[in-house]
């Protein structure tokens, strides 16, 4: 074992190592960051391995109906878990279309959240189900709402030597859920994602949807959903939510599309998401 | 450089001086000359370096040699008695799946593995296992018929 | 990439030229920069850190004014390297004030940004949006330095 890699056996002994260690990062599953070191991207003092903290490991359903999921499950077992159940469900569809096999054996939900990649495909998915990520630092713990959590392009509310313990999901009503992603080929990051679920309740039902790779965090706007209520059905409804999601939007140009092409797609690709899942409703 | 890391490569005990930020790939490419993972872009995204951990598919270039101790990891060379890969290879000569070969190893880790968690794999399956593995010759339509030929021998 | 923008600053056209022509104040001003070393009257040694998101870099920069034509037109020209990394950043540069009498200058710029190397591959949409953000950043520190009361 070299001194280039610490192994912690606990969460406080990890964060101490990363707030003691000027340029140390934790290391999750590996894909990203070995990625970006390997094309010296970032030359990190030290790693700490996260690999061993009981803590950070598995899916749990709680007390309460929320589910728990810990920053080192891996993608594959996110979208094999049958934990997952209700609206829950979009976080499985979500893991089974990232990257390919051999990288969802790798990469963890933990990684994605701390790497914070503008088209990762979790981002959505956590935003659209109100999820709170569970942070651990050298002065404690925190909980941190998905809407709060990302700050800036691949900024996160993470302070320097802080981790992310694990993502939890509250219980929501159930509904039908989908996760759109548009990708230049399987395997590849999105050019533009929508995460989507149904909620009904006595005054009608609504889409939750959050809109991925269009800016540095997921676009979602709940006073659109509110309007929405009850007009799933109704073309120039679903026309004006994706517009008032589009307004929000800050798109970058790159090789997986251009901002004009991005924005464009925003209203299409949720109203053909909006489309399918009420269809399917039916049937 | 410290003492050194123990790792199960193929069957056998091998020992590897670590440092820095080494991967698995480096490791058995470099010290061990275990050849058959290739180096091609380095970033997991051509699938070349593909090897067996624990039995899963991972990128030996995005796995830090240092979280290897203990596991089992195989490469092509300590699969030559492997029912399935025999099935395999048997297949890809038939169809003509390798070409120029430098993806094969890492298509073969990513086949073996589908054939020993889902034995009657349909097209689709085989695709969707094989859709991290990039190979600029042949197309891929003889890799996917090796794949599905190799399944029938192997169900056989 | 092609960056172009104008901004307001509740001050007189020499006053916002002589501070844009202090070394000293625009090093505080520019996100990131740790440095400026005068090398002659129109020539400049620079360090400057750009984060962007996991990636850090620091170059080492030369800024030359090629041409300026007080107190109404600059043009300079910045060129570095990130210390031994094979990635570089130029930059060409075009400043025009103009008075707007009572209300104070317009500050108008173009600029034409070129990063090669690490920085590059990690993607030019993300650069460009650092680059606005800096830009943002070099406004409100700029205007705080020359109208002390809106800053306050």
């Amino acid at each position: 074992m070299s001194a280039f890699v610490r192994h912690p056996a606990s969460v406080e002994e990890a964060v101490g190592w990363l707030a003691s260690i000027p340029g140390a990062l934790p290391i999750s599953g590996g894909a990203s960051l070995m990625a970006m070191i390997n094309a010296r991207l970032v030359e990190p003092s030290c790693l700490v391995n996260l690999e061993r903290l009981e803590e950070l490991r598995g899916l749990s359903l709680q007390a309460d109906g929320s589910l728990r999921i810990g920053a080192m499950t891996r993608h594959r077992d996110i979208a094999g878990s049958a934990l997952l159940v209700g609206a829950h469900v979009l976080l499985r569809q979500a893991a089974a279309v990232i990257a390919n096999r051999p990288v969802r054996n790798m990469g963890t939900i933990g990684g994605a959240l701390g790497h914070a990649d503008p088209a990762a495909d979790y981002l959505g998915p956590l935003r659209c189900l109100d999820a709170e990520i569970e942070i651990a630092g050298r002065s404690g713990r925190r909980s941190v709402p998905m809407s709060q959590f990302i700050l800036g392009w691949y900024e996160t509310a993470l302070a320097p030597g802080e981790i992310v313990v694990a993502a939890r999901a509250p219980p929501l009503p159930a509904g039908a859920t989908l996760y759109r992603k548009v990708a230049r080929v399987s395997g590849d990051f999105a050019t533009i994602s929508c995460a989507l679920r149904l909620e009904e309740d006595g005054r009608g039902t609504t889409a939750r949807a959050a809109i991925g790779a269009c800016g540095p965090a997921p676009l979602r706007s709940e006073t659109a959903e509110e309007l929405l209520r009850g007009g799933l059905g109704d073309a120039e409804a679903v026309a004006r939510f994706g517009a008032a999601l589009q307004a929000h939007a800050d798109p970058i140009d790159d090789v997986r599309g251009s901002a004009d092409y991005r924005l464009k797609l925003i209203p299409r690709v949720l109203a053909s998401a909006i489309a399918e899942l009420t269809g399917a409703d039916r049937g | 450089m410290a003492e050194g890391l123990a790792l199960i490569v193929n069957g056998k005990i091998a020992r590897v001086a670590v440092g820095g930020a080494k991967t698995l790939l480096s490791a058995l490419r470099d010290d061990l000359r275990v050849l058959s993972p290739k180096r091609g872009c380095n970033q997991g995204v051509c699938g070349s370096c593909t090897v067996l951990i624990d039995g899963e598919p991972r990128r030996a270039c995005l796995t830090l040699v240092e979280r290897c101790e203990g596991v089992d990891v195989r490469t092509v060379e300590g699969l030559a008695n492997d029912k399935f890969m025999q099935a395999l290879q048997r297949a890809f000569v038939v169809s003509g799946g390798v070409q120029c070969g430098f993806c094969t190893p890492g298509v073969l880790a990513s086949a073996r593995a589908l054939l020993a968690e889902t034995p009657a794999p349909d097209e689709g399956e085989v695709k969707a296992a094989l859709s991290g593995n990039l190979c600029r010759c042949t197309g891929y339509r003889t890799i996917v018929e090796a794949v599905l030929a190799a399944a029938k021998e192997v169900s056989l | 990439m092609k960056f172009a923008g104008a901004f307001d600053v509740k001050a007189p056209r020499p006053a916002v030229w002589e501070k844009i022509r202090d070394p000293g104040l625009m090093a505080a001003c520019i996100p990131g920069c740790d440095s400026i070393e005068k090398v002659s009257e129109t020539s400049y040694r620079a360090v400057v850190a750009v984060k962007v998101g996991p990636i850090s870099a620091r170059f080492s920069l030369v800024v030359d004014i090629v041409r300026e034509e007080p107190p109404t037109r600059l043009v300079a020209r910045a060129r570095g390297e990130e210390g031994g990394r094979a990635s570089a950043l130029s930059c060409e540069s075009l400043l025009s004030l103009t008075s707007l009498g009572e209300a104070g200058t317009r500050v108008e710029y173009e600029a034409d940004v070129d990063v090669t190397g690490r920085l590059g591959k990690f993607g030019l949409g993300i650069m460009r949006k650092k680059v606005e953000q800096l830009s943002e950043a070099f406004v409100a520190a700029f205007r705080g330095r020359l109208e002390p009361a809106a800053a306050a």
